[in-house]
């Protein structure tokens, strides 16, 4: 029993093309390394019978969630079929695996912007226990990379956001649990607890890593990148 | 009771949704109109002009070769030179592209139409109601205007209404149901409360005001706002002066329904109607950031 999958993309709404106007060129690269990822999640169902995907982003607390992506409260009242609204980092997850066709069972795992780096790891241990699952983690850097970023500028922000890059190319969890929460805080990197309970789950496999953007187009860095065990086949 | 218009409106090769907003942009083949910048007379100048609002994105170009207000004679056949060979080169460059003919006059209806025109803007409400019959002959769609009873080329004088809203909307129902009756398609026909057509500004700016009640028939609105005399006596001042004015109008006539905007200023006017559409939900947002990323 073990973790086949991990799937690392941003919290950035304009990432749903709805929500990003008319200019679909725009963000193009963005979308499809942002597909890859979730493509990399979604194809291990495809050979791996009785695989859940975990949906884990940052929301207010740990806590686990049902239901499907509603984008009314950023302001374009569109949501997808069944009860229940996921808090928007989870539910930009939810949109990725409908685009995707992903029809299986998914889970949905928030974890809050505080929560220490050993209790993420703890949560993402206690995720892959017993059973196999795919994960798709929703989250980003830095959202103070520039003086027109949403945080405005810190120039610590490119610093972290690069160790952020390498922990997720490196393929290894524990570089990835070594991130400064405190730090990540400042920076607004809402992406940190998150990536550190993926890391949890992943502990105890050898990983292929494989990052295919790292770029703050827009004062927010945006990571995607995903995780294939090394001994299996190499996903994408 | 005639049946209720259709909400598609269609015009040559096109079909328009109740949510468009619809630029018919103005090409004069005339040496003397009110607005010397829309002064294309010579034929070459006339095409250009045309190439240039369609490239703008117009959807619909409006072809008149004679001035609305009082002015030099132009009799029909010279009427009839001015504008065919400039129907007949459109056609040629821009097939897609609805042409409209601005007349008056049913022969030169006629002409227009068959060298290529969908649409007949009939500015002084039905003054030959031979007009609504060479429409219907060729398929063409047509413009029912307020103006008033005034004869063609007449500026009104101490002109009086009630309430010239309801004379408004009474003349322009009539003059619709009307051409249909004479044969035209009840989904080419659109009605224009003609402002400053018989009226005084004050009363283009009830009208402005009350459009919805022209909105309520049904009917597409069309309104032809641009640069007008109403505009000018508002903000006292002179036609080359008078764009935000034209373009305020433009703003709120949208937001009342309206659907059709006739313009001298083709690029100005659809970034105003993109911008209504976005606000009131019908149209897209180019490119949204802010707050997404």
């Amino acid at each position: 029993m073990s973790v086949l999958a991990i799937g690392f993309i941003p919290a950035a709404p304009l990432l749903i093309p709805a929500l990003a106007g008319n200019d679909t060129e725009r963000d193009a690269a963005l979308r499809a390394c942002v597909r890859d990822a979730v493509a990399a999640v979604v194809g291990v169902t495809e050979t791996v019978p009785d695989v859940t995907l975990v949906v884990i982003g940052t929301t207010d607390e740990v806590s686990t969630y049902t239901g499907t992506w509603d984008f009314t409260r950023v302001g374009l009242a569109v949501r997808g079929s069944g009860q229940g609204t996921l808090p928007t980092p989870l539910g930009i997850g939810a949109w990725f695996l409908d685009a995707c066709g992903y029809a299986g069972p998914r889970e949905f795992v928030g974890v809050g912007e505080r929560t220490p780096p050993s209790a993420c790891a703890a949560l993402g241990q206690s995720l892959a226990q017993g059973r196999d699952i795919g994960v798709l983690v929703v989250g980003d850097g830095s959202a103070r990379r520039d003086e027109k970023a949403p945080g405005w500028l810190d120039p610590r922000a490119e610093g972290f956001d690069e160790s952020a890059a390498a922990a997720l190319a490196s393929g290894d969890p524990g570089t990835v649990l070594a991130l400064d929460a405190d730090l990540a805080r400042d920076l607004l990197a809402v992406g940190r607890a998150p990536w550190q309970v993926a890391a949890g789950a992943a502990q105890g496999q050898d990983w292929r890593a494989q990052v295919d953007f790292a770029a703050a187009p827009y004062g927010v860095g945006y990571l995607a990148a995903h995780w294939t065990p090394s001994s299996g086949p190499i996903a994408n | 009771m005639p049946p209720p218009p259709p909400d598609a409106l269609r015009l040559g090769r096109q079909t328009f949704g109740v949510d468009d907003l619809i630029v018919m942009a103005i090409v004069n083949r005339t040496p003397d109109s009110f607005f010397a910048g829309a002064r294309t007379f010579g034929l070459t100048e006339a095409l250009e002009r045309a190439d240039q609002v369609i490239e703008e994105g117009a959807a619909i170009v409006d072809i008149g070769g004679v001035k609305a207000a009082p002015g030099e004679a132009v009799d029909e056949a010279e009427e009839a030179r001015r504008v065919i060979e400039v129907i007949t080169g459109i056609r040629q460059r821009h097939p897609g592209v609805v042409i409209s003919i601005d007349t008056y006059r049913a022969s030169v209806a006629d002409l227009a139409c068959e060298a290529g025109a969908d649409l007949v803007n009939d500015a002084w409400g039905g003054w030959e109601p031979e007009v609504a019959t060479a429409a219907a002959r060729h398929g063409a769609g047509l413009v029912c205007t307020h103006a008033g009873g005034l004869p063609p080329r007449t500026r009104p004088h101490r002109v009086e209404y009630a309430d010239v809203t309801v004379d408004v909307r009474q003349t322009v129902t009539s003059l619709a149901e009307r051409a249909v009756a004479a044969g035209v398609r009840s989904d080419g026909i659109l009605i224009d409360p003609g402002h400053d057509f018989a009226k005084n500004t004050r009363h283009s700016l009830a009208v402005t005001r009350r459009l919805p009640e022209l909105v309520d028939t049904g009917w597409p609105v069309l309104v032809a706002l641009s640069r007008k005399d109403f505009i000018g006596e508002t903000l006292d001042l002179p036609t080359d002066e008078r764009l935000e004015g034209t373009l305020a109008a433009t703003a709120v006539c949208a937001w009342l329904g309206a659907r059709v905007f006739r313009a001298h200023d083709v690029p100005a006017t659809l970034r105003v109607l993109r911008m209504v559409s976005a606000i009131r939900g019908t149209g897209a947002i180019a490119s949204a950031k802010r707050g997404l990323a």
